[in-house]
């Protein structure tokens, strides 16, 4: 029962960085229809800087940086995705942001190599909670994840940018006629997607090392986030993210390690299948 | 004088096929005129190259005389040409608020959005006004205004597109297809209250809409397009009275009116 609830723990919080990643995924493609896959690369970038920030300055402004930095080059990542000219297929965007995901490793690879890094959290003492030791920094990354989901809400549903984010997912051609540029829309969804990522994997580094590569398996899991919430609902996408962790942390515990992305791919492939079955029967 | 809108030797076309061949049209302040004609016959076409959401192949879009020519919308939306698109096309997951603000908020906006978004924000009062005055016009919207507008009904949503419309302070504003999928009752209303909004706010309003009836009696003057070409123009009662006009669009020759 103990490794069981262990398990949990640690699965939470890996799962709300896999959360995050699918709710920057759902933003990004409820907004510009294209499918960032790219979007992973930001959470590494948000660990590298980090980390190499961390050398020169205290934790909390390099987090800061570094998801700053983040929101800049996702900002790139918009104007060459999304083109400027506007007339990118989506089907085309998609193939860029694999070529940028790609470029972006063997960028990360070069300059700072292959060893996995990591630095030291917000507190090193964990909290044994009858046996189940509870990391600090496990408990910071659920929250944020939280904190950001509920603040991204708020955006969206409040304010007048979020709300031309939400219209132009509605209907891009009346976002248009309104008078909204929905390109300048898409490199919004594309930065806030970016730092939001950037400011998960800056909290992740410190309890699962990063490596330059690290960014397809953590796209991949939060594409199955996302997809469990139908590629539309932030809420569900986080729930997704959470469920996914758990799920992948009990493989790892009782079955294999090696088994984790196998799992998120299962779990994809069968909410695929259902959903798609279900707006079918409409 | 000049014309409000105008458009000259207009030609749109989609690949080989020609969707608006070499058509002039013009709506003058406080006007209204109607597109009519058959399904496939370039209405749309016509109404979306002159209002920048399709680029055409040749001729000219001037609002006041400025060419306008493959210019995008929004800079239409500044210079006072608003759609009201077919289908409505209302932002369906926001309150009907959020639909009418985000009209606002497209007036302003140009390409970089932080200073689009300032701008807005500084005419925060100019903006509150224009939502009263629209709710003013329309009541219904105040009613609804905390619903999604995704979930209200075919005629609201219609209400909720031209109030989004009005929001940017249009001259003219162009509308695809009024009555597509509304009752009569709604149309009537809404019918009724274009008319008001041209003779109390000088509104022109250009309307596309595949009912003649409709388009004769709200508006003064029409157009009829026929495969991509004007077929017939003039004043709507003389239109209404010629018998290749009543046979094609008012269902046979029965009397007048």
């Amino acid at each position: 029962m103990t490794t069981f609830l262990q398990l949990v723990v640690v699965g939470i919080s890996t799962g709300s960085v896999f959360g995050i990643i699918g709710i920057a995924l759902v933003l990004v493609y409820r907004t510009t229809g294209i499918v960032n896959f790219a979007q992973g690369v930001f959470a590494v970038l948000g660990g590298v800087f980090t980390f190499e920030l961390a050398q020169h300055m205290p934790l909390l402004p390099a987090i800061v940086a570094a998801v700053l930095l983040s929101a800049v080059l996702a900002t790139v990542t918009a104007v060459v995705a999304v083109g400027i000219r506007g007339r990118t297929t989506h089907l085309a965007s998609l193939v860029i942001t694999v070529g940028i995901a790609l470029t972006a490793e063997a960028v990360l690879l070069a300059t700072f190599g292959e060893v996995p890094r990591s630095y030291a959290g917000i507190s090193e003492h964990a909290w044994d909670i009858g046996g189940v030791l509870v990391q600090p920094q496990y408990v910071l990354i659920a929250a944020v994840a939280l904190i950001a989901a509920v603040a991204l809400t708020f955006f969206l549903r409040r304010t007048i940018v979020g709300q031309a984010l939400v219209a132009s997912a509605d209907s891009p051609r009346a976002a248009e006629l309104v008078g909204l540029n929905i390109r300048s829309i898409a490199v919004i969804a594309f930065a806030v997607a970016g730092a939001l990522c950037a400011l998960g994997g800056a909290l992740l580094a410190p309890t699962v090392p990063v490596v330059y590569n690290a960014d397809l398996a953590l796209t991949i899991n939060g594409f199955a986030a996302a997809v469990f919430g139908g590629f539309a609902s932030i809420r569900l996408a986080l729930l997704g993210g959470y469920a996914l962790g758990i799920v992948e942390q009990l493989v790892v515990g009782y079955v294999d390690p090696q088994y984790n992305l196998t799992i998120a791919l299962v779990v994809m492939l069968v909410l695929i299948g259902w959903r798609s079955r279900k707006e079918l029967a409409v | 004088m000049t014309a409000l809108l105008e458009v000259e030797e207009l030609v749109v076309r989609y690949g080989e096929a020609v969707a608006v061949d070499t058509v002039s049209l013009h709506v003058d302040r406080g006007e209204r005129v109607a597109l009519i004609g058959p399904n496939g016959a370039g209405k749309s076409s016509l109404l979306n190259a002159a209002c920048g959401v399709v680029r055409p192949s040749s001729g000219r879009v001037r609002v006041d005389g400025a060419d306008m020519t493959g210019a995008a919308p929004g800079a239409l939306v500044r210079r006072g040409v608003s759609q009201v698109p077919e289908g409505r096309h209302v932002f369906a997951s926001l309150p009907v608020e959020a639909n009418l603000q985000l009209g606002a908020y497209g007036r302003f906006f140009s390409l970089e959005i932080i200073s689009s978004t300032l701008r807005y924000l500084r005419r925060k009062d100019e903006v509150r006004e224009r939502l009263e005055r629209v709710y003013t016009l329309l009541p219904k919207l105040r009613e609804l205004r905390e619903r999604p507008a995704g979930r209200t009904s075919g005629g609201e949503q219609q209400m909720v597109a031209i109030g989004r419309a009005l929001m940017a302070e249009p001259r003219v504003l162009a509308i695809d297809e009024l009555s597509l999928g509304l009752a009569p009752i709604v149309v009537q209303q809404l019918t009724e209250f274009l008319v008001r909004l041209n003779e109390e706010e000088g509104v022109a309003i250009l309307l596309v809409d595949q009912n003649a009836v409709l388009a004769f009696s709200l508006c003064e003057r029409s157009y009829v397009l026929e495969t991509g070409r004007i077929a017939v123009e003039g004043s709507s009662s003389e239109l209404r009275d010629r018998p290749e006009v009543r046979s094609a669009y008012l269902g046979g020759g029965s009397g007048p009116t």
